[in-house]
C-alpha cells in the first residue's frame, strides 16, 4: 500500500474529531480502509429509509444537507461542511437512515467502513464518548447518553492552552506530614507546647487511649486561648483543645480535602484510616501545606479575604479568583466544584460586606440592629452558578416587628443594604439593571411582606408575577438568620399546594424560550442590535434548563436544593423513568455554564453572548448536542403540566 | 517494426506474461455501466522523458471501483536503476530508492495488479511506453488493457467529442492545471503514488461530468 496516499488521508482526518483523538496507529488503520467518493450538487448520498451502508461519511470538500421531506418540501435538519461526520447513527443502530443526505455543493467524501470503526470505538474511549455525546442533535436513533458527556467537558478544552497548573492532580502533589504529633488526655498545656517546640510543628493532636483523635491545639490556640487568656500552663490539654476534630479518609482525593478545608475555614485537617474520628490518625494537612502546593489556591484567596477589611483588597482578591477560574476551566476541574468554590468566595465577600455595613450603620440604630434578618442571594448566585461577576441579584428579609417600630426598622435595613451593595459594587460586581437588589426598598422587607409577595405571585400568575417568581424562587441565605429564609420556602410550598394551577403557568413560562433546534449552519443568532450575529447562551440555552429544573423540583416539593445540576440530579432519583433525560440535562447545563465562563473570561464580559464563529468545530458540535435535552424536557413539561390548555 | 528486427531474437514470453494475457479472452461488455467498472490509475517516475533511453524509477497506482477510490488498493514501488539523471532527480527527487526491486520483481508484481482493469493515466502514452519497455525482456509485447487518458477525457468533456486537438492549448491539460480547474488540492506532486492519487481524484470528477453528458456505459466512455 502506498504510504503517500495513506498519509494524505490521515493528515486530513487528523484535523477533525473524532479522528483527532486516535493514536497514529489506529488512524493509519482507519485511513487505509477509507474510500473516496464524489457527488455533484443535487444528488442524494442516501435517502431516508434506505438501509444503512456499511460505512459512514466524512466530508472532505463541499457541503451536504441532512434533510427531511415535509409535505413535498425539503426541510434541512442539519448542515455538514468540511470535516463533518455524518451517516453514523444509522450504522450504529443498524437501521435505515432517518434523514436524506442531499448534496448541496459538489462534494468529495471519505467513506469509512464501520467495521474498522467498531474496533476504534472499543479501543478509544474519547471516540466512543464523542459518539455517545449525541452525534446529530435531534436524531433519536441512538439514545444519546449525555451523562457520559459529563466527561465531554474535556472536549471543550482548547488543546493548545495547557497551563500545566497542577491544581487538581492526585494527592502526590500535596506534601503533608504522616508523622503526627500527638499527646494523651491529661497532658499539661505546657508539656504540649514543649513537644510542639521540639518537633517544630504548629499543632498537636490529642488522642484517647485507643489513639483516636479527640481534639487539636494549634499555635493560634496557644496564643489566644492560653497565653492571652492567662491560663496557667498546668491546665490539661482537653480544657483548651478544639473538639471534636474534623477528619477525612486518608485516601480522600485532593478536591475533597481542599473543599472540606475551604468550606469549614479550617487550618488543619486530620486524615484517619476510615475517615471518622474513631480510627487511627494517618496524617495531618495544614493550610500551609496547601498554600505551598498551590500559590493561587482558593484557600489562599479565602484566607486573604478573611483577613482583610479593606474593600480595595477584597476587589483585588476577587479579581484573582477570576484568574483562578480561568485556570480551573482550562484544567478541566469539575464545574460543580468550580461553582461551589466561586460561590464560597462570593459568599465570603458578601458576609464581609454585611459586617462592614453593620459596623457603620448599627451605632445609629441601637435597637433596630437587634432585629433578626437574612441576606439572600437570588438568581444565578442564589443557585450557586455564578462563575463570573455578573449582575447582582439579592434581597433582604427581616423578622416582623410591631407596626410602630416598622418604619425605623425598615430604615435601618435599607441603610444597611445600601452599604452592602456599595461595597459589593466596589468589589467589582455589577449592579442589577432592573434593581433586584437589597437596597431597593421593595426587596428589603419583613417576612410577612415577603410571604404576601409570594402569595400574590402564585395567586395571580401574570407575566410580571412569573418573571418575579423565576428570580425570587431561587433565593439562598448567605448571611444572618437562616430560619427566616426557611420560613419563606415553606410558605411558597404552602401557597403552591393551595393553588396547583400555578405550576402550569410556570411551565408555560418555562416554554417561552424554545431551544435553537433545526438551525441552519449556525446557531440561532441575534438578528440585530449590539449583539447581532451572536448567540445568547443565557436566554436560549441556560434559562430553559434552569426554569425547567426549578419548576420540576417545586412540583416535587423538594426543599433546599437550589442548584440546577443538583436539581436535575435529584430529579433523576425522584423519577427513575426520566433519569437519563435529567442526567443529560445536568450535563448540558454544565457544558453551557463552562462555555459561558470561558467566553466571559476570553472577552472580559459576562459571556452571555457567544460568537459561534469563534468556536471550534467540536465546541459547536457539543453545544448543538447539548440542546437536545432542552427540547425533550420541554416536551415533558408540555405534557405534564398540560400547558396547551393554559390561556396565554 | 524495421525489417532487420525480424531476425532479432524476441525474448521468450515468460509465465507471468502468459498469465497476464489470459485475462483478455473476453472483452468488457459495452453496455456495462461505468459505475460497475474497475479502473487502475497509474503513474510512473522515470529517469527522463525518452522512452528509448530512460526507464522507470518509481510506480504508483490506485484502483477505482463503483466510482470509489479505494485507499486500500494503492501501491507504491521503487525500481532499481543504474542510470542517474541530474535533471530528472530535480523533478522527482528520487535519489536512492528505498525498498527498490529489480525490474523482474517489479513486472511480476505489476501485471497481476493491473489484471484486466481499465488502465488510467495522465498523458497515458508515456507511462504505457515506459511500462511496456520494462516488461519487454520478459516477453511483454504490449499492454492489452483498455486505456483512458485523463488529459484526453478532460478535453473531450470540455470541447465535445469531435474536438480538434490542434486548436487546444495542451498546457491547459497538464495535471497541475486540471487539478486546479477541478479543485483538487495538489499534494505530493511528482511522487508516483501522489500523482496517481491526484489522477484518480481527477478521474472520479471527470466521470461525474461525463455522466451528465450522457456518457454512462463502458461503450460510451471508450468511443473516441
Amino acid at each position: 500500500m502506498s504510504n503517500v496516499i495513506v498519509n494524505r488521508v490521515k493528515e486530513f482526518l487528523h484535523r477533525f474529531p473524532p479522528f483527532s483523538f486516535l493514536s497514529d496507529e489506529l488512524l493509519t488503520d482507519v485511513a487505509r480502509e477509507v474510500e473516496l467518493m464524489y457527488y455533484t450538487k443535487g444528488e442524494y448520498i442516501f435517502k431516508k429509509g434506505n438501509p444503512a451502508s456499511p460505512h459512514f461519511f466524512v466530508l472532505k470538500e463541499g457541503s451536504v444537507y441532512l434533510t427531511e421531506e415535509d409535505a413535498g418540501k425539503m426541510v434541512v435538519k442539519d448542515y455538514c461542511d468540511e470535516g463533518e461526520v455524518f451517516g453514523v447513527l444509522a450504522l450504529l443502530g443498524r437501521r435505515p437512515y432517518v434523514l436524506n443526505g442531499y448534496v448541496a455543493e459538489d462534494s468529495l467524501l471519505y467513506a469509512v467502513p464501520v467495521d474498522v470503526f467498531d474496533k476504534v470505538l472499543k479501543e478509544n474511549s474519547e471516540v466512543s464518548l464523542y459518539f455517545a455525546a449525541g452525534f446529530a442533535a435531534g436524531q433519536v436513533v441512538v439514545r444519546t447518553d449525555l451523562s457520559q458527556s459529563q466527561k465531554a467537558r474535556k472536549l471543550l478544552k482548547d488543546a493548545t492552552s495547557d497551563h500545566g497548573l497542577s491544581l487538581f492532580m492526585e494527592k502526590g502533589n500535596l506534601n503533608f506530614p504522616t508523622e503526627v504529633l500527638s499527646c494523651d488526655h491529661g497532658t499539661s498545656i505546657g508539656k504540649a507546647a514543649q513537644l510542639m517546640q521540639e518537633k517544630d510543628v504548629g499543632s498537636i493532636v490529642i488522642v484517647d487511649s485507643d489513639g483516636f483523635p479527640t481534639g487539636i491545639i494549634t499555635d493560634k490556640d496557644m496564643r489566644n486561648r492560653v497565653v492571652a487568656a492567662g491560663i496557667p500552663f498546668e491546665v490539661k490539654v482537653e480544657e483548651v483543645m478544639t473538639s471534636p476534630v474534623r477528619t477525612v479518609h486518608h485516601q480522600s482525593d485532593f478536591p475533597t480535602i481542599y473543599l472540606t478545608m475551604i468550606k469549614n475555614h479550617l487550618h488543619h485537617l486530620i486524615l484517619t484510616e476510615d475517615g471518622t474520628d474513631g480510627s487511627k490518625i494517618t496524617g495531618i494537612v495544614s493550610d500551609h501545606d496547601v498554600f505551598l502546593s498551590h500559590g493561587n489556591s482558593p484557600a489562599v484567596l479565602i484566607h486573604g479575604l478573611m483577613n482583610t477589611w479593606d474593600v480595595q483588597e477584597m476587589k483585588g482578591i476577587r479579581d484573582r479568583a477570576e484568574t483562578l477560574l480561568g485556570y480551573f476551566l482550562e484544567n478541566e476541574v469539575a464545574i460543580d466544584f468550580v461553582a461551589s468554590i466561586l460561590s464560597e468566595i462570593n459568599d465570603v465577600i458578601i458576609k464581609r460586606a454585611v459586617l462592614l455595613a453593620k459596623e457603620k450603620v448599627d451605632k445609629d440604630y441601637p435597637e433596630e440592629c437587634k432585629v433578626p434578618f437574612c441576606f439572600l442571594s437570588l438568581g444565578s448566585e442564589g443557585r450557586q452558578e455564578q462563575l463570573l461577576r455578573t449582575d447582582l441579584d439579592n434581597a433582604l428579609v427581616f423578622g416582623d416587628v410591631e407596626n410602630d417600630k416598622l418604619p425605623r426598622t425598615k430604615a435601618y435595613f435599607e441603610a444597611l443594604s445600601q452599604e452592602v451593595i456599595q461595597t459589593l459594587i466596589a468589589c467589582g460586581f455589577h449592579p442589577c439593571p432592573s434593581e433586584v437588589m437589597a437596597n431597593n426598598p421593595e426587596w428589603c422587607q419583613p417576612l410577612s411582606v415577603w410571604k404576601d409577595y409570594f402569595s400574590h405571585w402564585v395567586n395571580l400568575p401574570d407575566e410580571v408575577s412569573l418573571m418575579k417568581a423565576t428570580i425570587f424562587f431561587d433565593f439562598r441565605a448567605v448571611y444572618g438568620t437562616t430560619s427566616l429564609a426557611e420560613e419563606m420556602t415553606h410558605h411558597i410550598y404552602q401557597v403552591i399546594e393551595e393553588r396547583k394551577t400555578f405550576l402550569g403557568f410556570l411551565a408555560k413560562n418555562a416554554l417561552l424560550n424554545p431551544p435553537p433546534l433545526g438551525f441552519f449552519k449556525n446557531f440561532i443568532v441575534e438578528k440585530s442590535g449590539e449583539h447581532k450575529d451572536q448567540f445568547d447562551i443565557k436566554l436560549r440555552a441556560m434559562m430553559p434548563l434552569a426554569d425547567a429544573a426549578r419548576l420540576l423540583i417545586l412540583s416535587h416539593k423538594v426543599l433546599g436544593i437550589n442548584n440546577t445540576f443538583d436539581r436535575f440530579e435529584k430529579l433523576a432519583t425522584l423519577e427513575p423513568q426520566n433519569a437519563a433525560l435529567y442526567e443529560e440535562a445536568a450535563s448540558a447545563y454544565e457544558i453551557f455554564l463552562r462555555l459561558r465562563a470561558l467566553e466571559g473570561i476570553a472577552s472580559g464580559t459576562s459571556g452571555r453572548y457567544i460568537t459561534p464563529r469563534s468556536l471550534g468545530k467540536l465546541q459547536r458540535q457539543l453545544l448543538k448536542n447539548a440542546f437536545a435535552p432542552i427540547h425533550q424536557l420541554q416536551e415533558v413539561l408540555t405534557v405534564r403540566f398540560q400547558t396547551d390548555y393554559i390561556p396565554k | 517494426m524495421s525489417w532487420w528486427q525480424i531476425f532479432r531474437k524476441r525474448p521468450m514470453k515468460s509465465a507471468m506474461v502468459k498469465h497476464y494475457e489470459e485475462h483478455f479472452t473476453k472483452p468488457i461488455s459495452k453496455k456495462l455501466p461505468i459505475s460497475e467498472l474497475t479502473f487502475v490509475v497509474v503513474d510512473t517516475e522515470t529517469t527522463g522523458l525518452d522512452p528509448k533511453k530512460d526507464h522507470i524509477l518509481a510506480f504508483g497506482g490506485i484502483k477505482i471501483t463503483n466510482n470509489r477510490i479505494l485507499v486500500q488498493s494503492s501501491r507504491e514501488q521503487f525500481v532499481h536503476s543504474k542510470k542517474k539523471s541530474a535533471s530528472s532527480i530535480k523533478i522527482h527527487e528520487i535519489v536512492q530508492p528505498r525498498n527498490a526491486v529489480s525490474p523482474r520483481e517489479f513486472v511480476r508484481g505489476f501485471l497481476p495488479y493491473l489484471g484486466s482493469d481499465i488502465l488510467v493515466a495522465h498523458h497515458a502514452g508515456f507511462d504505457l511506453a515506459m511500462i511496456e519497455k520494462i516488461g519487454r525482456p520478459f516477453g511483454l509485447r504490449k499492454l492489452h488493457n483498455p486505456v483512458v487518458d485523463t488529459g484526453d477525457l478532460a478535453m473531450r468533456l470540455e470541447h465535445g467529442i469531435h474536438y480538434d486537438p490542434s486548436r487546444i492549448n495542451l498546457r491547459d491539460y497538464s495535471l497541475d492545471k486540471l487539478c486546479e480547474r477541478y479543485k483538487i488540492p495538489i499534494h505530493d506532486r511528482h511522487i508516483a503514488a501522489g500523482d496517481a492519487f491526484l489522477t484518480a481524484q481527477l478521474l472520479i470528477k471527470l466521470l461525474k461530468e461525463a455522466e451528465k453528458k450522457g456518457v454512462v456505459t463502458y461503450g460510451d466512455l471508450m468511443r473516441w
